[in-house]
């Protein structure tokens, strides 16, 4: 828990709080891994936070799963007195259900469809030629 | 240096013609002002991604509706906060913790009372006692003095007396001659010999 005292040393101008991803300290080389935390916007992204209100994996696990934990009243508790949430924490929190799915999570599944389409018919386009070519 | 990514197109650019055999994405601080454009970049003219208008025009729809949302989940978030803060400070349960707070503090204020009362009649007790003792002592004290008093007086008598007893065989002016004929007269004997085992021989040789 952080004590009340580093609120009262640090001043921060026109700072505001923020619920943003934080790479925990586990210092392993290709191991990532983020906690979800109430912080000042001024501090470091692995500095000192004010609460943890959750975790998330993104590699994923044995059963093909990324494992997202999130404290969903402290984190009411935060919002309503003020805290920005960072995009990818509203994304996550938007494919949880506790916030209305974010647009960007949409238009990029909408992309990516649209590209594997392309990718398809210009396979099957490829295929067709070469199928006319070998009757010709 | 732009550190932005926007969206997939400079991903598919990355991968498609990698420029160097390391994929290294633009990280701010590695050139200064005053360095010159690399020579690879020098015809280069910078186009931000291509947007899609009908996307765009339906992404904005989709954000207008997103922040309206966002809008009003934090407003209610906000009043439940403020509503938790009301109820715990003016509720139905405020009262009687309130109650149950100050029965507590003036049961203790008792407890705390009684002890006092207590160790103040021990205090009592023991500085009694404690003046009883001193005044003992001191009339001891006083006591041994007197004694020691007396004491001295009395030997003091008695020296006082035998003084006077001796006065009687003193020797004056007017027994001087006196007592200088009888000690003529009667020569005593001061000499005599004594053995290991302590006999004692008086008889000697008399002048």
């Amino acid at each position: 828990m952080v004590h009340l005292s580093s609120f009262l040393l640090k001043q921060y101008h026109g700072g505001h709080i923020v619920i943003r991803l934080a790479l925990a300290g586990h210092r392993q080389a290709n191991r990532p891994f983020y906690r979800i935390v109430a912080a000042y916007n001024k501090r470091a992204r692995d500095g000192k936070y004010i609460e943890q209100l959750g975790t998330y994996d993104p590699l994923p696990n044995v059963h093909n799963e990324k494992l997202v934990s999130f404290n969903f009243d402290r984190i009411k508790y935060w919002i309503g007195c003020g805290a920005h949430p960072s995009d990818p924490v509203a994304k996550l929190l938007g494919l949880a259900g506790f916030f209305p799915l974010h647009p960007m999570t949409i238009t990029e599944v909408e992309r990516r469809r649209a590209q594997t389409q392309q990718t398809q018919a210009a396979a099957e386009e490829t295929v067709e030629e070469g199928q006319k070519q070998a009757e010709v | 240096m732009f550190q932005v990514i926007g969206g997939r197109s400079v991903q598919a650019s990355r991968l498609l013609a990698p420029r160097s055999a390391v994929l290294v994405e633009a990280v701010r601080g590695r050139k200064s002002r005053t360095d010159p454009v690399a020579k690879s970049k020098e015809g280069r003219i910078k186009t931000p991604p291509p947007v899609d208008p009908v996307e765009m025009v339906v992404l904005k729809e989709r954000f207008s509706e997103y922040q309206l949302l966002m809008k009003s989940l934090r407003m209610a978030f906000k009043e439940e906060v403020l509503r938790k803060k009301y109820e715990e400070e003016t509720g139905s349960r405020a009262e009687e913790r309130a109650r149950e707070e100050e029965e507590e503090h003036r049961a203790l204020m008792a407890l705390n009372d009684q002890e006092n009362l207590r160790m103040l009649r021990l205090r009592i007790l023991r500085v009694q006692e404690q003046a009883e003792k001193a005044q003992r002592k001191k009339l001891k004290v006083l006591l041994k003095q007197e004694q020691g008093q007396q004491k001295f007086l009395k030997e003091k008598e008695k020296e006082i007396l035998q003084l006077q007893e001796d006065a009687k065989n003193f020797i004056t002016l007017e027994n001087l001659d006196q007592r200088i004929e009888e000690a003529l007269d009667n020569p005593k004997n001061y000499n005599f010999a004594i053995d290991k085992e302590g006999q004692v021989v008086k008889q000697t040789i008399l002048q």
